[in-house]
Order: structure tokens, then sequence, then C-alpha cells
């Protein structure tokens, strides 16, 4: 066998660059923005703070403190948008997909004979937009594990079901 | 073996436990408490007669209050065999009932530390994976009890009622036995650097426990006068340098041969009823049953003192629990394998299985051009801390010996890093001093990740990650076309196996 690859052509199976991966819910966009807003509206108070009690001797340079904050933003803001589209997913006969990712790219598949439990979750805001968060484990360490946020509570409980039963049948 | 112990009935261990469990409380309470007992020792004359009687006194009451808890964990801890489970009660106050189906536990090993030697009992750990469930240790079991015990759970679980003589047979020739003369060829040829690094850790936190005391006494001046005086002392001797240089490698290889003999003295290793039982240690003496099906994956390392001596050393890793407990490292390594036991380990777990006639896959040059990038990131913070760290210019000759060092790390690196796979098993070498193989069965996978940064997307290379159920493992920066061929066959080959991963 001179060709490493050969027996890959006498099987034919699905190709996972060719299958369709669907979007998450537009929704959780929201969800994200407002999350990136609390987060900035913390760092602005404390900056605010720190300039008003003069700690660090850094009150007079304040607009350049907060241009620096507010550039953060928009860039976090612009690479969340961008991010936003390349979060996909996919749910085929015997595996999960989601993709993620722009600057760091990463593809995850579970086949569901390797699952040992699944998990939905809702954050408070997430609930809001009944939404929710479907997580995947499989042996092992499982902090690296399949996740997908940004999904409708049914259709999270839909993969669920759809994989429990292909697991137990 | 005519009156095997069934263990049906609720047992106790062997009445020693209690010298055991005993001694083992009172050293996690020195452990706790050692700096008590420094202060102690340091201000002995200045105590006075009835504050010392006082304290005896506390020593005597501690002592029983411990002698009285060692008895009572004894008495309250109480274990079966019940329809293939394994089932034990135990706590004082707070009763716990814990039950393993036999299909659950991993490993029944044998430890056996020096208080356990001179009593002649052995501790036994039942290991579990899979199950959120702790793992359970049984102090002090007579050694034909913990036998039966072992016996019992592999048996039945197997459903090979195998006669026990004829497992006895089977144990009388070991696989694998490493003498005296090859284990010092070990640890002479371990990586010393490593060593002192480990013993440097260690003197450290001694260190910073002996200072926050010093703190705590206000004699902390004192203690970084004395430092910083011996330090100036250092920089304009260089004989003291050298000298000191020679006594850390001196230091280094003494270390290395201790932590070797401690670990692995006469070790031997067992085939036995589809597991491999492996024996090592000096003070502490470990037993260890590995079932084969249990491995995920193996590492076959050396570097290239021990490639030309023929030995290297091999790890076993096996499934871990939900939990990954960093400190419980569930590997197992075998030092100082000769070629014949590797191609006989090799050939048990993965039968076969051959390599050799495969096309040997590099890792695309985009690896070697990131190794480069991210050692020249480190090299500028490298430069900027000497420069406000040492005000003095020479120090930046340094670099005339660290550049080629670094040069020729990297172009090592990349060298070895390549891979083979067949139908059934992937093999990775990696490593720039050492070289380490690990062996992968593509089944034993139990998710995968494809990485791509944004320059490798532009360069069409991909990370590749295993998640196996022991760590992950990587390939890095190969061919985007391959890694997807790579990841379509691994995930075709996880979802048509039927076998099970553990």
């Amino acid at each position: 066998m001179t060709d490493s690859f050969q027996n890959i052509e006498v099987f034919s199976f699905p190709e996972i660059e060719s299958i369709d991966f669907k979007k998450i819910e537009k929704n959780y966009f929201k969800v994200i923005l407002i999350n990136l807003i609390l987060v900035f509206l913390v760092l602005f108070a404390v900056a605010s703070f720190i300039i008003y009690k003069d700690w660090l001797e850094i009150g007079q340079h304040y607009i350049w403190i907060f241009s620096a904050l507010i550039l953060l933003l928009v860039v976090t803001f612009i690479f969340e948008v961008i991010g936003f589209k390349k979060r996909k997913y996919a749910v085929r006969e015997k595996d999960i997909s989601y993709k993620k990712g722009f600057l760091y790219k990463s593809l995850t598949t579970v086949p569901f004979n390797r699952i040992q439990h699944i998990e939905i979750d809702q954050g408070p805001i997430s609930r809001f937009f009944g939404l929710a968060t479907l997580s995947v484990f499989t042996a092992g360490d499982s902090s690296d594990d399949l996740k997908i946020k940004g999904l409708l509570k049914e259709q999270s409980l839909q993969i669920k079901e759809f994989i429990t039963n292909k697991i137990d049948g | 073996m005519d009156n095997i112990n069934d263990f049906s009935q609720f047992r106790r261990q062997s009445k020693k436990g209690i010298i055991v469990i005993y001694l083992n409380l009172i050293y996690k309470f020195l452990k706790a408490f050692w700096i008590l007992l420094f202060l102690f020792i340091q201000k002995f004359s200045k105590i006075t007669q009835e504050t010392l009687l006082y304290i005896y006194l506390g020593v005597a009451v501690l002592l029983i209050f411990l002698m009285i808890r060692a008895y009572l964990i004894f008495k309250n801890f109480k274990f079966k065999v019940e329809d293939k489970h394994f089932v034990l009660q135990k706590g004082i106050i707070k009763k716990t009932n814990t039950s393993i189906p036999f299909d659950r536990i991993q490993n029944i090993n044998f430890k056996q530390n020096i208080i356990q030697q001179i009593i002649n009992v052995h501790e036994v750990n039942v290991e579990t994976a899979g199950s959120s469930k702790a793992e359970i240790s049984i102090k002090a079991l007579t050694f034909k009890d913990a036998k039966d015990l072992k016996n019992i759970v592999t048996i039945i679980n197997k459903k090979q009622n195998l006669k026990a003589d004829q497992i006895e047979i089977e144990e009388e020739k070991p696989l694998l036995k490493i003498g005296f003369l090859s284990l010092l060829k070990v640890s002479l040829t371990e990586n010393h650097l490593q060593s002192l690094l480990l013993l440097f850790a260690l003197l450290v936190g001694f260190f910073q426990q002996v200072n926050d005391l010093f703190k705590g006494l206000g004699k902390k001046e004192e203690l970084s006068n004395f430092i910083s005086n011996n330090t100036s002392a250092l920089k304009t001797s260089v004989i003291l340098i050298i000298s000191l240089l020679v006594f850390l490698s001196i230091v280094a290889v003494i270390s290395s041969i201790v932590r070797v003999f401690l670990r692995h003295f006469n070790l031997t290793m067992y085939l036995k009823n589809n597991a491999f039982e492996i024996y090592q240690g000096l003070t502490t003496k470990n037993s260890v049953v590995l079932k084969k099906e249990k491995v995920q994956h193996i590492t076959i390392s050396h570097n290239p003192v021990k490639k030309k001596l023929g030995i290297s050393f091999i790890t076993f890793k096996q499934a871990v629990s939900g939990k990954v407990n960093k400190k419980k490292d569930k590997s197992i390594k075998i030092v100082g394998c000769e070629s014949i036991h590797i191609t006989a380990i090799k050939n048990l777990l993965f039968p076969k299985e051959n390599l050799n006639d495969f096309n040997k896959n590099k890792a695309e040059p985009y690896y070697r051009f990131r190794l480069y990038n991210r050692s020249f990131i480190f090299f500028i913070i490298l430069n900027l801390g000497f420069y406000f760290g040492i005000e003095n210019v020479n120090i930046f000759w340094l670099n005339i010996i660290l550049l080629p060092i670094f040069v020729f790390s990297i172009e090592l690196n990349y060298k070895k890093r390549y891979y083979y796979f067949n139908d059934n098993i992937i093999m990775l070498a990696r490593g720039t001093v050492e070289t380490h193989k690990t062996f992968l069965p593509f089944f034993k996978v139990q998710n995968i990740t494809l990485k791509q940064n944004i320059f490798q997307v532009n360069r069409g290379v991909a990370d590749i990650v295993f998640q196996t159920a022991s760590g992950k493992v990587k390939i890095p920066c190969i061919s985007f076309e391959n890694a997807n061929k790579i990841y379509n066959y691994t995930l075709f080959k996880i979802e048509s196996s039927s076998k099970s991963w553990m």
C-alpha cells in the first residue's frame, strides 16, 4: 500500500466539509450584546472611579483611558459580529458537530456512541429570549467537549431526544 | 487455595489496619502542623517547666484522640461483594454507602508503604473510571485476602472461570524484569535538568514555608540580608559559580538516581488474564493491574543516550473519571524497556498492526515557521528583561550562546514531528532532545477537533486534536487536505466500530 489514504476511497462516507451547517438563532446575538454591554459598563465604572479618586495619578489622561476603552469595545463588537456568523452546528445520523471562530477557527465532532451525557442549561438573559445551551460530554477531560450556545429551547430538547434515542436504540 | 474467601458477608480489614490508620492520621497531622513542631524545638530552652508539662499533656490527649478516631474509622469500615457489586460502608458520624459494579472497576492495585511492609499488610486501591464516585482505598488486608478479592473481581468480571492454579503457573514467567544494573543505566540517562527542577520546586516550597515563619517572627530582614550578601559575593567570584554548577550537576544526578530507585526498584511485569501486572517500588511497593482494553494509548520515549544503550520507557495512559484531577494522573510508566520488550508489549496491545510499510507524513514547514515566530517573541521578552533587570550591557553577549541553542532545538523539534498510520492505528512522533512516539488506535478517540488560526487558513494548514478518555493527543500543522481526510476517517472508524473503548 503506497498511498496511505487508499482505503478511504473504498468506503465512501460523508465528508464533514460537504454537509450543511445550520446557523444558531439570531436572537442569541442580543444575548452576546447585552453581556458585552454589561462587561463594559463595569469596566467604565471602574475606570471612572479610579480617575475620580485619582489613585494612580493618571487623572489628567482620562481622555486617553476612555478612548482606549471605547476602541476596545468597538473592536470586540466587530469581532463578535464576524464571529457570530461563524457559529454553526450540524447533527448527522451518527454524530454532532459545531464550528466557530474567525481568528481561531475550530470544528469539533462528537460521535453519538462516545457520548456520556447531555446537558441543557439556560442563563438568565438567554431564558428571556427562550434560548438554551446544549452541552455534550464524553469520557476523560470533559472541559473541552462540545457546547452549542444559542439554540431555541425546544430545538435543544429535540436534539437531546434524538441523540438519546440513537444511543439507546 | 482451599478456603477462598467469597466476601459475601460484610467484613472489616485486618486488625493491623488500626496501626496503619493511626500512623496515617499522625502523619497527616504532622504534615499540617510541622511548623508548630519546628517552633517548639527552636524555643525548647526558653519554655518554662510548667508550660512544657501542658504541652506534653496536650500531645498525649491528641495522641489518644487520634487513637480513638483510628479505632472508630476501623470499626466503621466494612465491605463485601454482592451481586457483582463491590459494596463499602464507612464513616463514623456521616455514614456513606458505596456500591460499584464490577465492570466499572478499572484496576485493583496493591500498595505497601514502609509501615505496611513492616507489619506485612497490603493496601488495596479500587480504581474506577467513568463514574463520579471516588476511589476506594482499603488500608490493610493480608496478602491472601487481597489476592482473593482481586481474583473475585477480575475473574467474575471476565466470566472466564480459570482455575486458580492455572493462573499461578502463568504468573511464574515475567514479561519483563528490570534488574539493578539496568535501573542504574536508566537513572544515569534520565533528564537530569528535570530532576534538578523537581528538587528545586520542592526546596522552594520548603523555603517559602520557612520564609513565612521568619516573617511572622520579624526576622525576615536578617534572612534576606544574608541572601543578598551571599549573592553579591557570587557575582564577583567565577570559581564559585563553576563549583556551584558542578555541585548542582552532582545533585541532579543523585536526585535522578534516588527518584528512579524509589519509584521503580525491582520493576517486574507479568501478563496474566489478558491484563498486565506491574510490581515496583522501594519504600512504597506498588502493584498495579492494567487491563489491556482500558489502555487508551501508549507512548514510547527515549533520548539519544538511552537510544545508544538500547533502552526506552513506555507510558500507558488509562481512562480517567469524569472529574479530572491533575494530581492523580493515571499514567503508568515502565522504565528500562529493551526493544524485545517493546515489540512484545506492542504486539499484545495492538496485534498485527504494522506501520513500517506506510508513508511517513511530516509536519508542514509552517510548523517550523510558527516555532521560529514564537521563540522570536520569547527572545524579545527575554532581552527586554535583561535590559530592565540587569544594568550591564555585557549580559547581551549571552545571546550568542542562546541563539544557536534556540535554532538547534527548533530544527530538531521540526524534524521529529511526523506521523504514520494504517487502517486502525495512528503513531505520532514528537520531541526535541527526547523522542516520544504515541500509538493511538482510532476507535479509542472520544471526539475530534480541527483547529486553524487565521494565518493557518491562509497557508492551508490545520491542527488536529484527538480527545481521548485519558487526555488530548495533537497533530499540529498538517495540510488542510490531509487533516480533513484524517478527520473523516477517524469519525468513520469510531462510528462504525462496535468495540468498546474501555
